[in-house]
């Protein structure tokens, strides 16, 4: 019982079975897909179309009912199937060989006849990747599962197996009915440099991203081991992980373009077929719209081929003219021949040249498309760490920035200007990896407008920080008075122990890090040394701000805290100008200029501040001129300009001697270089620091420091015995744990005691 | 050597002779052609054929004509134009003379061969 519709076919009414049309339908659809690149594709389906209604109604008229699926079999049959037309070259299909084929397609399992030899093939009825397994088990007549876990416990993730057996072992719909090999193919429909990756893709059935994301892969590592592009510092990314190593990095451009140069491109339908592995009889509404898309690409490619058709032609009419000239009584025939020859010659000198031309514009469009990578991804990367460096920085902001208009305007500034053009691009490239179309209109031009209003907010922002930073206060030079001015030797250091703890993860210069909630810290110093004009040292300390206004200027100098305090040689400096959050920064920094004696010292250590955050300058250091400290308040802006002294560059943890024509360098204390460079945490710098202090003393008495030494060891040696019989004694109960507890502490006090034999030690040399 | 790539090679060639000989003969209806030639012991499919006339056609050697039929819609019947009849005078020299050389070098195997091979045609 099968139901009959009524079909108006090529003008006319066909009564046809369901099944008869579906086969119908099938078979024009496969030769659509066939006759895709023809040139006069319609008008071919179309009379055949018009021929296999005549048949029908032929048929019709023999007093059959209606067209069963039988007499659709037939028609197609003697019309012709594209498999046969590819098969049999275009001719001559012989009937016999075509009815076996259409015998066959009913009984889509070929496993039931069992006249042929045995062989391994994918299945790819029942695949789960590949059909490799399941394939394996129909081999040995088995439940495909077992085979499925035993490939897994035995090969365990060994893909490159897998994948070498996918690809070599046949897949079983080859030999279903129409259906053809699968090949590698370009799939230039589908490209986006040279359709490797969509031809992967269809290969393997699998997603175009897919192999797109992993020959990606490399780039993207590439670019977040750009560890020389500081703007990836903040960010802490561990490697990508190993198992992409082995898989696909290695040279994936090379791979791609090899891949590029060997494989064909899918011209025809019937390639794209093979590429995917389908059945020609079967077609699914893709393919149609695959077929209105070639549509377009040919219409282009056949306006091409015109162009080079018209060009060939009159390269031949000339060798016409030429062999007519020569006057030899050549027939008709004979010239045709000749320019054919000639014609064929220059094809073939063409192909040669064509073939190196292509690799070489491959290798150029490789070589170019991975430059372009690369840059484009270092510059969304670039993009992306700003934005992420901007962001970071919030909590900074109200250090910066004035309520109001300024804070919308940065906060807009970096949504706007640069978050949205990330999101847009990184949108944009997964839609083109995804195959996706373009984004509408609307959301491209908002995402502009967007964008447009991000520069909006970065001029406005931009301007009124400049403002708020354009004017400067009168500086007035105030002198600090010394408590011990005459002595032979000054060191200059930073004060211990200020607690505040930095912001580790991320460093904006010159800020230093919270006090607390309201005060930032900033480093923003500057030290100058002149030659004294008498025979004490003298310093003096010059604030400087900037802000709207001289007054604002002169008002943030002023509030500005800066200590210093004398202990005999040591000269402590604060660490850092503290900034709240009503007064912002406005440029708060400080000169200071220490006058040296002729004849006296001076160090500066470069303990608890970083190089960058305080200038120091030489001035007069072996250069015929002496800067003498002046009572001239003129000097501001020679003061402020660049300090970067060119003749002379200031070590830091080095002893200087003012002498008559500069400093002059007597000795590199290579201790206290050490420990500033040593220790990172501030914790452990600021107890160097103190011990620094007490060495100090001892460096004046020798022997006490030695004493002392002893004193320290003992005394914690005795702390941790001490600790360790507590710990003993308030756990006799528990043995065990208190044994391994007891391990423990002497270890640790074994490396306490170590650290500080260590420290003892560089004191002692 | 694939030999039965030879022969498709072979017979593809003389493909589109065979079917301008029968064009030029007179109006046609594809269906005929498949005919006819099936009556030369030629078989072709009708799927290779229309494009195949549609190829002709668009290179400007056939043409086609709607003839009413008493049943249904109107047949494309093809025509042979006058460029398509100085194409198959080419065709015909080209092939008269290769039939020649062929019938000749052939010929001259067999008869040097002058073995029972012979017995083979």
């Amino acid at each position: 019982m099968n139901k009959v519709i009524n079909i108006n076919f090529q003008g006319r009414i066909l009564p046809i079975e369901e099944q008869a049309y579906e086969m119908l339908k099938q078979y024009i659809e496969s030769l659509r897909v066939y006759f895709a690149n023809e040139e006069g594709r319609d008008e071919i389906i179309n009379d055949i179309e018009c021929r296999i209604a005549e048949l029908c109604e032929e048929r019709l008229k023999k007093g059959t009912v209606c067209i069963a699926a039988s007499d659709i079999d037939l028609i197609i049959t003697s019309i012709g199937r594209p498999a046969d037309f590819e098969a049999q070259d275009g001719f001559e299909a012989s009937t016999s060989q075509t009815h076996q084929n259409t015998s066959g397609n009913n009984n889509s399992n070929f496993y039931r006849d069992g006249n042929r030899p045995k062989r391994l093939y994918r299945d790819e009825q029942n695949k789960v990747l590949g059909g490799v397994c399941s394939g394996i088990a129909n081999y040995f007549v088995i439940e495909p599962w077992i085979v499925r876990i035993l490939w897994f416990f035995l090969i365990g993730l060994n893909i490159l197996i897998y994948l070498i057996l996918w690809i070599a072992v046949p897949s079983t719909s080859i030999k279903e009915v129409g259906g053809v090999r699968k090949r590698l193919f370009r799939d230039i429909d589908k490209k986006v440099i040279g359709g490797v990756a969509a031809g992967l893709s269809k290969y393997f059935g699998i997603q175009v991203w897919i192999v797109r994301i992993l020959f990606l892969i490399p780039f993207i590592r590439f670019v977040v081991n750009f560890r020389h592009m500081h703007l990836f510092q903040f960010w802490d990314a561990p490697d990508f992980p190993n198992f992409l190593d082995i898989t696909f990095s290695p040279g994936a451009v090379f791979v791609y373009i090899v891949l590029w140069l060997v494989l064909p491109e899918a011209k025809t339908s019937a390639d794209k077929l093979e590429m995917v592995g389908e059945k020609v009889d079967l077609n699914s509404i893709k393919n149609t719209i695959q077929n209105d898309m070639e549509g377009f690409s040919k219409r282009a490619q056949s306006w091409g081929s015109n162009l080079y058709n018209r060009n060939k032609g009159t390269n031949n009419s000339n060798e016409a003219n030429e062999s007519n000239h020569e006057g030899t009584a050549t027939t008709h025939n004979q010239d045709a021949n000749k320019s054919s020859e000639n014609q064929r010659s220059t094809e073939k000198r063409k192909g040669f040249l064509y073939f190196i031309g292509r690799i070489i514009t491959v290798c150029i469009k490789g070589f170019v498309y991975f430059i372009l990578a690369i840059v484009g991804i270092s510059l969304l990367a670039a993009l992306f760490g700003i934005g992420a460096a901007a962001t970071a920085l919030l909590p900074l902001k109200n250090f910066l920035i004035e309520d109001g208009a300024q804070t919308w305007s940065a906060i807009g500034a970096i949504l706007l200007f640069i978050w949205v053009p990330i999101i847009g691009i990184v949108t944009a490239v997964i839609r083109k990896i995804a195959g996706l179309k373009k984004a509408n209109v609307w959301v491209r031009s908002s995402f502009i407008a967007l964008w447009i209003l991000g520069w909006v907010c970065i001029f406005y922002f931009g301007s009124s920080l400049g403002n708020s930073f354009s004017r400067h206060n009168l500086p007035a030079e105030q002198s600090i008075a010394l408590t011990n001015p005459k002595i032979d030797y000054v060191e200059i250091t930073a004060a211990p122990k200020m607690k505040y703890y930095e912001n580790n993860w991320f460093q904006f210069e010159p800020f230093q890090g919270f006090a607390d909630e309201d005060t930032v810290y900033v480093r923003n110093l500057r030290i100058r040394i002149v030659q004294s004009l008498n025979d004490s040292f003298q310093v003096k300390i010059v604030k400087l701000s900037n802000g709207k206004t001289v007054q604002n200027a002169n008002d943030l100098a002023n509030k500005i805290n800066f200590e210093l305090t004398q202990q005999d040689s040591l000269l402590y400096l604060d660490r850092g100008i503290g900034i709240n959050k009503t007064d912002k920064f406005r440029n708060q920094h400080i000169i200071m200029t220490i006058a040296v004696p002729i004849g006296k010292r001076i160090k500066i250590t470069n303990k608890g501040w970083s190089q960058t955050n305080v200038n120091i300058n030489g001035r007069g250091m072996r250069t015929g001129t002496i800067d003498r400290i002046s009572s001239d308040e003129s000097w501001y802006d020679e003061w402020n300009e660049p300090w970067d002294n060119e003749s002379y560059q200031f070590e830091r943890g080095v002893e200087y001697k003012m002498t008559k024509t500069g400093l002059e360098e007597i000795q590199r204390d290579f201790k206290t270089m050490e420990d500033s460079d040593g220790s990172n945490s501030d914790d452990k710098q600021d107890d160097i620091s103190d011990k620094e202090i007490q060495l100090q003393k001892l460096k004046e008495e020798r022997e006490a420091i030695k004493n002392d030494i002893k004193k320290l060891k003992e005394e914690e040696l005795q702390k941790e015995k001490i600790k360790t019989e507590k710990v003993s004694i308030s756990r006799k109960d528990n043995v065990g744990n208190s044994n391994l507890d007891n391990i423990n502490k002497i270890g640790k006090a074994a490396g306490k005691l170590s650290d500080l034999q260590w420290v003892l030690d560089r004191f002692t040399h | 050597m694939d030999i039965q790539n030879t022969q498709s090679q072979m017979r593809k060639g003389v493909l589109e002779f065979c079917i301008l000989s029968i064009i030029q003969q007179g109006e046609v209806y594809p269906s005929d052609i498949v005919e006819k030639m099936k009556l030369a012991n030629l078989h072709i499919l009708e799927g290779t054929l229309y494009p195949l006339l549609t190829r002709l056609k668009n290179a400007g050697l056939l043409n086609y004509r709607w003839v009413e039929s008493i049943s249904g819609p109107p047949r494309k019947y093809f025509v042979m134009t006058e460029e398509g009849k100085a194409a198959f005078g080419i065709l015909l020299q080209t092939w008269k003379e290769m039939a020649t050389a062929v019938d000749l070098l052939t010929q001259e195997k067999i008869n040097t061969a002058e073995n029972s091979n012979q017995a083979v045609s």
